[in-house]
């Protein structure tokens, strides 16, 4: 039975008139089993993969590898199903029809799966939204209540769909099934396929060099597999009166939770999360509530993580307004942290649109600003990845010049990873 | 016969169970254990005061808005923090017998503490006040107060008892509560004041140490007792009374209960209602806001009603309007002579 508990970390303390509590909340999940085996119902996983032209032989020949070591790694059991995709999505297996679109993972289907998958060959354009919407119509077609999960592999831009379409396909996805997206070679967009991951609970990263896919394909699966909360939800419940400034996840990574939020009650907005493994997640709360006078002492917030009707912890939010500027002054440690890790993402992604565009200047203070926080933040990865696009003249102010020539994989690295933050605590 | 035992402080008598001198607070060996305590904390016969842990259920709306309050202690509609049972009690042990002890607004404890007990015709009312350094005066004065309520109560309901002389005793017994109360800080002892006031067949008595007041708010209203502090001493000198409650330090009391106390005894005074009226016994965190008696029989008299628990509840909320710089509480009897 997966166990589940929390700690709030802020400065309660308010000076008078003060109206904004800032708050991480850290939610920690032990004892989460494995997926579909915890009676939360059955779990199903689906392998998308990109056969379009583009992909050529070495690429395609990977992936397929990549593809197969997935389906490995599926927990017996598990319902599942493989798409290959390109300007049209193609059901590979199981080779149906009509009625149910997955099948139960054993030695037989296995086997058979991988015998499909051998057949692909690289043909064909890109349209991802037809991907998308044929995997939630086989999530569908088998109504799985454990956690349902995809990963989706690509190598270029969508040229086959409008922008248009492909945001009505990751809506029509939206709270269906959770999605990791995955970029092979320098030839595919990441603000493109990070808004699929992002709307879809996942994570996007660019794998450089094809030979890894198998190996990234295998940790993404294992770690799907160790999550055996299927779902759960953030809630944050406000006092009357009171309003929530923005959610964010912070850690592992940097995800805005603000406008996902849906009302479960007059006072408390839901945020999904999607499925928990033995993991810590950060959450930084901001509310904004009408200023008592002093002395008084009030709950600003009560941070919950719900499955359904069940309760799983809860970390409450304070509020209390001191004259004592001793006490109101001092920001909380994990709050600076965690403010600095955001606007650090916020600098990289920024730096990086501004050099795309050919506006050095823009690039050069947002990128010189980044490496200035990922100093102070003590955020070594991202200090290295920045070391790969921009000259670093002096980290403490920020002083850096765009590099001359720069690999296209290390922009994309970057920009991939800007979300992804250090923790303040070992 | 044992032989008389004194303080090697101040050579005042002490008795062989005390651990401090009454008298001047000293630390003492005590050698004997204490036969007064269990008496002291008794009941007093038809006792109502409502002890803090029956009270348990009682805050379960949120005095602020009056949502539900949550099993976290916070409102589930507003998120403002319910009292604990120290931080807002009520009692009521007869029709015409209620108080109300509140935090107020700026303090985060409630260093105030009041008993009652009341039948249908006689009644004590107890207000202590905890002196705010030390962190265990809001232990000190609850138990201060039950203790000076405890054996007022057995004297009021004993016929023929000396009265004066339990008021006395009363002090005496809360002044020892006090001193045995300074557990965690011996470095910074609890210190309270009190102000008791009984209405019996012969009228009403009243004493007090510290600036805990005792009020008759009749035909006339006047202030019973007399301070025991700056601002009293003050006006004694001749200085006008706002002026000398405005001092800076009008409010350093000069008796209290507690360690290193002058002395702990009550000035005891009997009074005869002129009339119907409300016999108020309140801590500074009310009076502060009208001092004079005339200003506090206007207010009760627009408060209106013969309710004593709603009009204590309606005084306390009234100070709390102010600002609630202090805890406050608001004892009533109401006395028809």
């Amino acid at each position: 039975m997966a166990s589940f508990e929390s700690a709030v970390y802020q400065n309660e303390y308010l000076p008078d008139g003060g109206t904004d509590v800032n708050a991480i909340v850290t939610i920690s999940c032990s004892q989460a089993g494995q997926a579909g085996q915890t009676g939360a119902g059955d779990a199903g996983e689906i392998i998308i993969v990109d056969t379009s032209g583009s992909m050529g032989q070495s690429n395609m020949e990977a992936a397929k590898a990549a593809a197969m070591v997935a389906l490995d790694n599926i927990l017996d059991q598990t319902y599942f199903a493989v798409i290959a995709g390109s300007h049209k999505a193609y059901l590979a297996y199981p080779v149906v029809q009509s009625g149910p679109g997955m099948v139960r993972m054993d030695a037989d289907t296995r086997q058979a799966a991988k015998r499909a998958i051998s057949y692909f060959r690289a043909d064909g354009g890109t349209a991802m939204g037809t991907w998308l919407n044929l995997a939630k119509s086989l999530f569908d077609s088998v109504r799985i209540s454990g956690n349902k999960h995809a990963i989706l592999l690509t190598d270029g831009e969508n040229h086959n769909e409008r922008p248009s379409q492909l945001a009505a396909a990751i809506q029509n996805c939206t709270g269906a099934f959770q999605c990791d997206c995955r970029g092979v070679g320098v030839d595919w967009q990441v603000p493109e396929i990070r808004k699929i991951a992002q709307a879809l609970l996942g994570t996007v990263d660019i794998i450089p060099n094809p030979a890894d896919m198998p190996r990234v394909f295998a940790e993404l699966m294992c770690r799907s597999m160790s999550r055996g909360v299927a779902s759960a939800d953030l809630r944050v419940w406000i006092p009357q009166g009171a309003q929530i400034l923005f959610v964010r996840q912070v850690s592992p990574s940097v995800e805005d939770l603000t406008s996902r939020g849906a009302p479960v009650g007059p006072l408390t907005m839901s945020y999904p999360t999607g499925a928990w493994g033995d993991e810590e997640r950060d959450y930084h709360v901001s509310v904004r509530l009408p200023a008592r006078s002093l002395g008084q002492e009030q709950l600003a917030a009560r941070v919950q993580l719900a499955s359904g009707a069940q309760l799983l912890t809860q970390g409450l939010v304070k509020a209390r307004w001191s004259a004592d500027t001793n006490l109101t002054a001092q920001i909380n440690p994990e709050v600076a942290h965690y403010t600095g890790q955001t606007e650090l993402a916020q600098a990289i992604q920024e730096g990086l649109a501004a050099q795309a565009a050919g506006d050095v200047a823009t690039a050069t203070t947002k990128l010189g600003r980044a490496v200035q926080l990922a100093e102070q933040t003590q955020n070594f990865d991202a200090t290295s990845k920045l070391r790969k696009v921009v000259d670093v003249q002096e980290a403490a102010t920020g002083t850096v010049k765009l590099k001359k020539a720069v690999d296209k994989a290390d922009v994309m690295a970057l920009d991939t990873a800007s979300t992804k933050t250090t923790r303040i605590r070992g | 016969m044992t032989p008389t035992l004194n303080c090697p402080e101040c050579q005042a008598v002490v008795q062989d169970y005390e651990a401090f001198c009454q008298s001047c607070g000293a630390r003492l060996s005590p050698t004997a254990a204490p036969p007064t305590q269990a008496a002291a904390s008794a009941d007093p016969p038809s006792s109502q005061t409502r002890r803090l842990v029956e009270r348990a259920s009682q805050a379960t709306l949120c005095l602020r808005c009056g949502g539900r309050v949550d099993a976290d202690g916070y409102c589930g509609q507003c998120g403002a923090k319910a009292p604990s049972e120290r931080d807002h009690f009520e009692a009521a042990p007869a029709d015409w017998v209620a108080g109300v002890c509140d935090r107020g607004q700026a303090h985060a404890v409630n260093e105030d503490a009041m008993a009652l007990w009341a039948d249908a015709d006689r009644a004590v009312l107890v207000v202590c006040d905890g002196v705010s350094s030390s962190s265990d005066s809001a232990r000190a004065a609850l138990a201060a107060a039950e203790a000076a309520l405890g054996t007022l109560g057995n004297a009021v309901s004993t016929p023929e008892s000396d009265l004066d002389a339990a008021f006395a005793a009363a002090a005496s017994h809360a002044n020892l509560a006090v001193l045995e109360a300074s557990g965690s800080q011996p470095d910074n002892p609890p210190a309270s004041t009190i102000a008791i006031a009984t209405v019996t067949a012969d009228g009403v008595r009243f004493g007090g140490v510290g600036d805990s007041r005792v009020y008759w708010l009749g035909p006339q209203p006047r202030c019973l007792t007399a301070d025991d502090s700056v601002a009293a001493e003050l006006i004694g000198q001749g200085v006008p009374r706002e002026v000398a409650e405005e001092s800076p330090q009008a409010h350093a009391i000069t008796r209290w209960l507690g360690q290193g106390t002058p002395g702990a005894d009550p000035r005891v005074g009997r009074f005869q209602p002129d009339g119907p009226g409300w016999l108020l016994v309140c801590s500074d965190g009310l009076w502060n806001y009208a001092s004079s008696a005339e200003e506090l029989a206007e207010l009760v008299a627009s408060l209106g009603g013969d309710d004593p628990a709603a009009l204590a509840r309606q005084l306390v909320k009234w100070a709390n309007q102010r600002g609630g710089h202090d805890n406050i509480t608001a004892a009533l009897a109401r006395v028809r002579p």
